[in-house]
């Protein structure tokens, strides 16, 4: 099964508030089969821009990211299902992409070398 | 000095005549390589790799992974003013990097990480990767 990552920007709540949410959003995630990896939090901060959402203006908001294996099917039903949840601001789902090898970094030179051959 | 040129006068006034090394300072030098050879190989020199050698150019990303996640290190190719993104020419990264660069920004302004209109101001003392001067 590919691998996703679901980052979810989380409306500025409460402790207690934003654990009843993201229970909620893995028992969704569980619900349509997803093998959920970890969470991670990464930080209540102020929004760069004033996100407007469910008739609120916020400007505050919880950061969190959420890896899990799933079938590529469930993506619009929980991307749907996350849209109409009032304490989330921001869904989003991404591919988690194979590293790219590292070795093949860098070919400053080469690049040079190349745009000077077709620049002749 | 004479003695040599005089020997090497003979030798082309007697060309036929057969040329035995004569002990002369020239000849005693070949007479002592033509017994050991060894010395003679030895003068070669040695194959080493260039010792001089620079090490590979690489950009200021290089072997660093670049994430959406990661606003500080974006915002570092963000102009202060106007919160565009830098271009090739500016920041000085190989093409692979740039484009990363530039994917996670768009990435990062649409999933609500970063400003699109101007950078963080806490990022706004990090140190200048671009070396581009700002009125200040």
């Amino acid at each position: 099964m590919p691998r996703y990552e679901l980052s979810v920007i989380l409306k500025a709540m409460r402790r207690p508030e934003t654990a009843a949410v993201l229970r909620r959003t893995v028992e969704t995630l569980f619900e349509r089969g997803a093998v959920v990896r970890g969470l991670e939090n990464l930080g209540e901060r102020r929004l760069p821009y004033n996100i407007s959402k469910h008739n609120c203006l916020h400007t505050h908001g919880g950061y969190f990211s959420v890896d899990f294996h799933a079938s590529p099917k469930i993506l619009s039903g929980l991307l749907d299902h996350l849209e109409r949840d009032i304490d989330v601001l921001r869904p989003t789902v991404l591919k988690k992409d194979v590293e790219v090898s590292e070795a093949q970094c860098c070919g400053l030179q080469n690049e040079k070398a190349k745009s000077n051959v077709t620049s002749r | 000095m004479f003695a040599l040129s005089f020997s090497r006068l003979l030798l082309q006034a007697f060309p036929k005549q057969p040329v035995t090394p004569r002990a002369t300072a020239q000849c005693i030098r070949s007479l002592k390589t033509s017994q050991q050879d060894p010395l003679e190989k030895d003068d070669m020199p040695i194959k080493m790799e260039n010792p001089y050698k620079q090490p590979p150019k690489t950009c200021i990303l290089c072997n660093i992974t670049v994430d959406f996640k990661n606003v500080q290190l974006l915002s570092q190719f963000i102009s202060p003013h106007t919160g565009r993104v830098y271009g090739r020419h500016t920041t000085g990264l190989c093409g692979r990097k740039q484009k990363e660069v530039s994917k996670a920004i768009k990435k990062a302004r649409s999933m609500g990480f970063m400003s699109v209109t101007l950078k963080n101001p806490q990022f706004m003392k990090d140190p200048d990767i671009c070396g581009i001067k700002h009125f200040e």
